[in-house]
């Protein structure tokens, strides 16, 4: 089972120390995201869980302030390597984010997009793209007949699942999740969390999350950050169950958070 | 008590602030009454279309004997041998004019001889003619009957002119005029400088403006830049107009070999007075697109350029068109700095190497000549205004659509 365990870990992190300006933000984090597992990322505000998950396919780049050291290897390849292309990175590990954000244009162009910039100009390719990126996030009925009509007339939980549908498109290896839920009613929530079961077949995902039922319900692992720390890591039904710190203890039961 | 005084106070405000209002909806809407008022009666589908120059012929008829009738109204003076009507009017240039306003079908004044073709303009020198085609609204300036004792000018008024048309059988010489002071080679004008200043400008604009918020890391180089775009809107449009006598003229005359002002040289210069407005709105534009749009975009394997050009920049095009529009209302209203550039010859072949007055500077002309012609300036004035709104309304619509996707 170790051994196994071994090769399975898509995405090692040694190490990792991050910095926004002269705020340490993330303090030597050490963990492993295991392949085709959903992964929680659970703690309270301003923990650094987003910041970790932003990590994972560089999109701290765009932050100028923000300063990383340490390793963190997807495939085991280092991806802060200098010569390491960012773009690669980020097909193979596609992003929803918190507020649905789906670009001001149809439905077929928000989904065809990343297809489109990686140079498919089939119509036929990317027809099939579309259709099965949006039958994989359970929104082709609902959407076949108004493929061609504005993404941003859709109702909210709709929208999480177009973009949901985007990243899947480039059938990335990894998806990770930045609260994809917070924005969204119970229903669509509901939606959104069936998605994530049903997608675990194929992809990696990590998902930050507020919710303790949420993070119960659907991730195989979790890992708990507090005060840009990790505090525990292990398998969902353990660490609510049975956690080895008090501190992970007293954030479940809802003690402080 | 207390209540009731502010009350009190609250409703004299209010109606302090309607009269205020007032004052001003009565000052915009006596400006739009006294320039439709004023310009009405000249605007007309000649106005737009006709030339500025008046083009005289000369022409030469003879009677065929006949005596003709017309029911002639009251202003107007019949002439029987010649079955023309004609009336006194007055020009676009505000001069008084005889107009011929009827010509019979069968009339002699159909065979008319075009004494231009000839020699010195005299018959005896001339053995073929072309014909002319008299119309109704040319006018005549003057007539010499056959034994040359005979002779009336536009200036004797109509009734005058008929009597000496009655008393000879050959009309030796008349001066037909067809009438000018149309605007059509400045309305062309006017085009020809929105579409050549928008070409100059709009990618330069968008692109600086790229710059600026999409590329730029160097904090103090764009915030030197910013400065100097906001420093260059206030800059007033004379100071412009003289940057291009002195730099944009004399470029233009070695690179395409202009000679002085032309309307190229105008684009250039409303390019550049265009450049700071269009780049400040399309930076404004471009700040107003959600950041996660942009990450959207970079999260899925886009690169930067890509993000840029697909998502970022179609997004922004409502602004950039606003800043265009505002552009296009600036061109319109630019007058001091094209009489620099552009010259103030009103012409009616217009060529871009060439200088001409845009309709702003051919009010310019109308009001600012030893006799102000006011009804021509308002009657431009409310072309120009039809123009300003259609485009305002264009503008409106095109952002509207592309809003839709938005919200």
């Amino acid at each position: 089972m170790n051994t196994k365990k071994e090769i399975n870990n898509i995405f090692k992190i040694k190490n990792l120390n991050l910095f926004y300006a002269d705020n340490q933000a993330l303090i030597d984090l050490e963990v492993n995201i295991e392949k085709n597992k959903v992964t929680a990322l659970i703690g309270p505000s301003g923990c650094g869980k987003s910041t970790f998950l932003r990590c994972l396919n560089r999109m701290n780049d765009l932050i100028e302030i923000c300063k990383i050291r340490g390793t963190i290897t997807f495939e085991d390849r280092n991806i802060y390597r200098p010569n390491y292309d960012v773009i690669d990175l980020r097909t193979n590990v596609g992003m929803v984010f918190q507020k649905p954000n789906p670009f001001p244009m149809s439905i077929y162009d928000n989904v065809s997009y990343g297809p489109k910039c990686q140079g498919i100009k089939d119509k036929k390719i990317l027809d099939e793209i579309v259709e099965k990126a949006l039958r994989d996030a359970a929104l082709w009925d609902e959407v076949k007949d108004r493929l061609h009509s504005s993404a941003m007339m859709m109702s909210g939980g709709q929208q999480q699942r177009v973009c949901i549908a985007r990243a899947i498109a480039m059938e990335p290896k990894v998806i990770l999740m930045d609260e994809p839920t917070s924005a969204l009613d119970p229903i669509a929530t509901q939606k959104v969390e069936n998605l994530i079961e049903n997608l675990k077949k194929d992809y990696t995902i990590v998902i930050v999350t507020h919710s303790m039922q949420q993070a119960a319900r659907i991730s195989d692992n979790t890992v708990f950050f507090l005060l840009g720390k990790i505090i525990e890591t292990g398998p969902t039904n353990k660490m609510f169950s049975n956690p080895n710190k008090q501190e992970t203890e007293d954030y479940i039961t809802g003690k402080f958070g | 008590m207390r209540a009731k005084k502010r009350r009190k106070i609250d409703k004299m405000i209010q109606s302090l602030i309607y009269l205020i209002s007032f004052i001003g909806v009565i000052i915009f809407v006596s400006i739009i009454g006294y320039i439709v008022t004023t310009g009405g009666k000249l605007l007309s589908f000649e106005l737009l279309t006709g030339n500025y120059q008046a083009k005289v012929t000369d022409i030469f008829v003879e009677s065929n004997g006949d005596n003709y009738t017309y029911p002639s109204s009251e202003n107007e003076y019949y002439s029987p041998r010649w079955d023309i009507a004609v009336k006194d009017s007055i020009n676009k240039e505000g001069n008084p004019i005889v107009e011929i306003s009827y010509i019979g079908d069968n009339s002699p004044m159909k065979k008319a001889k075009n004494l231009n073709d000839c020699l010195i303009g005299d018959k005896s020198f001339c053995s073929e003619y072309s014909s002319v085609n008299i119309v109704v609204g040319n006018s005549i300036k003057t007539v010499i009957m056959d034994d040359y004792n005979q002779i009336a000018y536009g200036k004797y008024k109509a009734e005058a002119m008929v009597k000496v048309l009655e008393k000879g059988s050959t009309i030796n010489s008349m001066s037909i005029q067809k009438e000018g002071g149309g605007i059509r080679g400045s309305i062309i004008t006017t085009i020809y400088l929105i579409v050549l200043t928008l070409i100059l400008a709009v990618p330069v604009g968008v692109f600086t403006a790229l710059h600026l918020k999409e590329y730029s890391k160097n904090k103090k180089s764009t915030y030197l830049i910013r400065s100097m775009i906001d420093l260059l809107t206030g800059v007033p449009s004379i100071i412009y107009g003289m940057i291009g006598v002195v730099v944009v003229i004399p470029m233009l005359n070695i690179i395409f070999k202009t000679n002085g002002s032309s309307i190229l040289a105008g684009a250039f210069t409303m390019a550049i007075i265009l450049l700071p407005t269009i780049i400040k709105n399309t930076e404004e534009a471009l700040k107003v697109i959600p950041q996660e749009i942009r990450a959207a975009s970079l999260a899925l394997g886009a690169s930067k350029t890509q993000t840029t050009f697909k998502v970022v920049l179609p997004s922004a095009i409502p602004g950039i068109l606003t800043g265009v529009l505002l552009g296009i209302g600036r061109i319109i209203g630019e007058s001091a700095a094209l009489v620099l550039v552009m010259g103030a010859a009103i012409k009616d072949q217009v060529s871009i190497k060439e200088g001409s007055t845009t309709l702003a500077v051919h009010i310019w002309q109308a009001v600012g000549g030893e006799q102000p012609n006011y009804e021509l300036a308002a009657a431009i004035s409310i072309v120009i205004l039809i123009v300003v709104f259609i485009l305002n309304r264009i503008a409106k619509i095109i952002a509207k659509k592309m809003n839709k996707s938005w919200y």
